[in-house]
């Protein structure tokens, strides 16, 4: 669904124009194979890009290194950058830099009461997830040495996806004074600014995963303020066969079958199975078009259940062309 | 492996668990017709259901009242006169029940205090395994009632396992006995008419708490606390131990489902071995949407010079078609090899079932009735 009369690619440079991207959408949609070829993609574009897991995500870390990654952006490719955000150690940093002195500090830390508070109360774990990025996206503490150019975070899963960016709103009704009530006002100037901070979602071409990116859709706009900037259908079955060869591959299953080995009925069959697998997606193919307002990106299917980092960036280089 | 339904001392729960997305709910539904179809009367208890999936029953929509599935509409039971116990499908609403349980427990003149407290509203809403606990909780009730020989329960999509696992105790551990005294005992002074209320301005950890997130949250938050330990706490201790006895009792039977991606398979080995670890018991894997396309004796990927001699076909269609067929066969070898790892992992013993990825939607009853053919299948390793 690209504009008319627009070279291939620059929709890329439209959504890569900003600075942070989220990409959501619900668990085992493949988010974090998106990140990682939207990744390559600016990587194409000699970008520098910071790729980020928050809390006990660790699916891009068991990409490249095998593990978690680590809680300080490391290299993993050239000019592509990780770091897993840690929100419980960012509190902590927090109590310590606005409690005096630093024992009083430690106790509360250490306190039973603190990993409540920090369990239980609405948005702190957000906030402070967020507030890391923001310092990345101000370029504090960066041991890369220069600054990234984008960065692009895996949410974690829609519901919880959606209450990451949802939470700090909540929380600023509970909080109205103090360091984390500026710290949620700062954040929240940084998110719903459209020109920095962007949301990508991730679907599926199957019932439930498309309903749920309908209403995706409302909340990011209505309730968020953050619309979604480009959406990515993924594991799209590729339209292999023209009309006319559809003709004719049910013309040759239907009349001829007898005549063909047990080998040539199956590839008929395989083809029948690709073809109405096909025209079951694109009814949900539709339905996103419909009601997406910006880019609608397919990714074809790889017919494999392991992709691999290098299969990821094939992925990547095949279906986002850059200009 | 799920032949022990259909036995007079059978099950009479079976949970289905697994990451979102792999059709636990529709594999839920066949479960609960093959109940029904074997003699007993069936619930389906799910969350979230699909569209789809209430057409397929041939229900309007699913609904939080129990609904009678007409199915008698099924084709094959007016074929072979079968006969059936009947089948009712229920949806769940984990908000409400959280807050009928308040109902229940408090008295009535502290419930507006507990349902506006911002803590509570988070808690009930959003607190990892609230959900899951209020699906266990409606579970129980339902079983009390002993309206029905099976309960199929169709769990919230947990991205987690544990959560819904440990939901009980995790429940009790966050608002356990005398939690509130525990945790704000050092920092108490008491009011004007014997009142507990937090003395902030003396202690330094409360000060230095609440100048970083402000005063009116401790307060929110101890309130919270004292009004859960005072009036909720025993009422619900009760129930949530009752509801993990029943759970791991041996009327129920948990079912790990999955489809072979990586994700979906992950989850189930955890949910797998958190339930080995908590001695509840585990009936086995339900493996979904398998592509069995050349696996077994059919043999690998198509030769282009071995097919198609005989009939001229347009070479690029040929390649076309043997491209298209050794991607399903590619995509097989990776399904099967994926399902070998979950064999290894777990050993042998009949655990795994295997359902063949069916091109099409299931949009009626007798798609369902296809799905449940499989229950009996020899797919099994």
């Amino acid at each position: 669904m690209t504009l008319a009369g627009e070279p291939a690619g620059a929709w890329l440079k439209r959504l890569f124009s900003r600075r942070l991207i989220f990409v959501m959408g619900k668990g085992g949609v493949g988010k974090t194979t998106i990140s990682v070829a939207l990744a390559y993609a600016a990587q194409r574009m000699n970008k520098k890009i910071l790729l980020v897991e928050i809390g006990d995500a660790d699916s891009i870390g068991k990409l490249y290194l095998e593990r978690p990654l680590p809680d300080f952006p490391r290299q993993l490719m050239q000019n592509i950058w990780g770091v897993r955000v840690e929100p419980r150690a960012e509190l902590e940093a927090y109590v310590r830099a606005h409690v005096t002195p630093g024992f009083i500090a430690g106790k509360i830390i250490r306190s039973r009461l603190f990993d409540y508070l920090f369990e239980a109360t609405p948005g702190l774990k957000e906030v402070m997830s967020l507030g890391r990025l923001w310092r990345w996206e101000k370029d504090e503490n960066n041991p890369s040495g220069s600054s990234f150019d984008l960065i692009i975070v895996d949410a974690p899963a829609t519901g919880h996806g959606i209450s990451l960016l949802r939470l700090p709103d909540l929380l600023i009704k509970m909080i109205r004074v103090g360091p984390v009530a500026n710290q949620i006002r700062v954040l929240q100037r940084l998110l719903k600014n459209h020109q920095k901070t962007g949301l990508v979602l991730v679907a599926l071409p199957e019932e439930l995963p498309v309903n749920e990116a309908m209403e995706f859709y409302s909340e990011a706009e209505e309730t968020l303020d953050m619309p979604v900037a480009a959406t990515f259908i993924n594991c799209v079955y590729p339209a292999a066969f023209s009309p006319n060869e559809i003709q004719q591959i049910e013309f040759l299953e239907s009349s001829h079958l007898k005549q063909f080995s047990s080998v040539e009925k199956r590839i008929l069959a395989s083809a029948g199975k690709i073809i109405l697998h096909r025209r079951n997606q694109q009814k949900h193919i539709d339905e996103i078009c419909a009601k997406a307002k910006n880019h609608v990106q397919e990714v074809p299917f790889c017919f494999t259940n392991d992709l691999s980092v290098d299969e990821i960036q094939k992925l990547s280089s095949f279906n986002f062309p850059v200009c | 492996m799920l032949n022990c339904i259909k036995t007079p001392d059978g099950p009479k729960i079976i949970v289905c668990c697994g990451s979102g997305g792999v059709g636990k709910t529709t594999i839920s539904a066949a479960i609960g017709l093959y109940g029904a179809l074997s003699g007993k009367k069936t619930i389906v208890l799910t969350i979230d259901p699909a569209r789809r999936l209430a057409d397929s029953l041939g229900l309007k929509k699913f609904d939080v009242d129990v609904q009678r599935v007409p199915i008698e509409n099924l084709s094959v039971l007016n074929a072979s006169r079968l006969s059936d116990a009947g089948l009712f499908a229920m949806m769940l609403d984990a908000k409400g029940t959280f807050d009928q349980l308040v109902a229940r427990y408090a008295p009535p003149e502290f419930q507006k205090n507990i349902f506006k407290n911002r803590y509570y509203q988070h808690l009930s809403n959003n607190m990892a395994g609230s959900h899951e606990y209020m699906a266990m909780e409606k579970l129980y009730e339902i079983f009390s009632q002993n309206q029905y020989d099976l309960i199929v329960l169709d769990t919230p999509p947990s991205r987690r396992a544990l959560d819904f696992l440990d939901a009980p105790q995790r429940m009790l551990n966050i608002l356990g006995h005398n939690f509130f005294m525990k945790l704000f005992k050092p920092y108490l002074k008491t009011g004007k008419w014997g009142f507990r209320l937090l003395n902030i301005i003396a202690s330094p950890v409360l000060r230095g708490i609440s100048k970083v997130l402000g005063s009116e949250v401790l307060n929110d938050f101890a309130g919270f606390m004292q009004l859960w330990d005072d009036i909720m706490f025993e009422g619900f201790s009760r129930r949530a131990t009752a509801v993990k006895e029943l759970l791991s009792g041996n009327k129920t039977l948990f079912l790990a489902v999955a489809t072979p991606q990586r994700l979906p398979m992950e989850e189930a080995l955890f949910l797998y071995d958190k339930l080995l670890e908590n001695n509840m018991p585990f009936g086995g894997f339900i493996v979904n949407r398998v592509n069995v396309e050349g696996t077994g004796e059919e043999g690998p990927e198509a030769d282009s010079n071995k097919v198609f001699t005989k009939y001229l076909l347009d070479p690029s269609l040929k390649n076309k078609l043997i491209s298209s067929h050794n991607s399903l066969v590619r995509m097989a070898v990776s399904d099967a090899r994926s399902v070998r790892r979950l064999i290894e992992k777990i050993g042998p013993g009949g655990r795994v079932l295997q359902i063949p990825h069916a091109t099409g939607e299931v949009v009626n009853l007798d798609d369902l009735y296809q799905l449940t053919r499989y229950f009996e299948s020899a797919r099994q390793v």
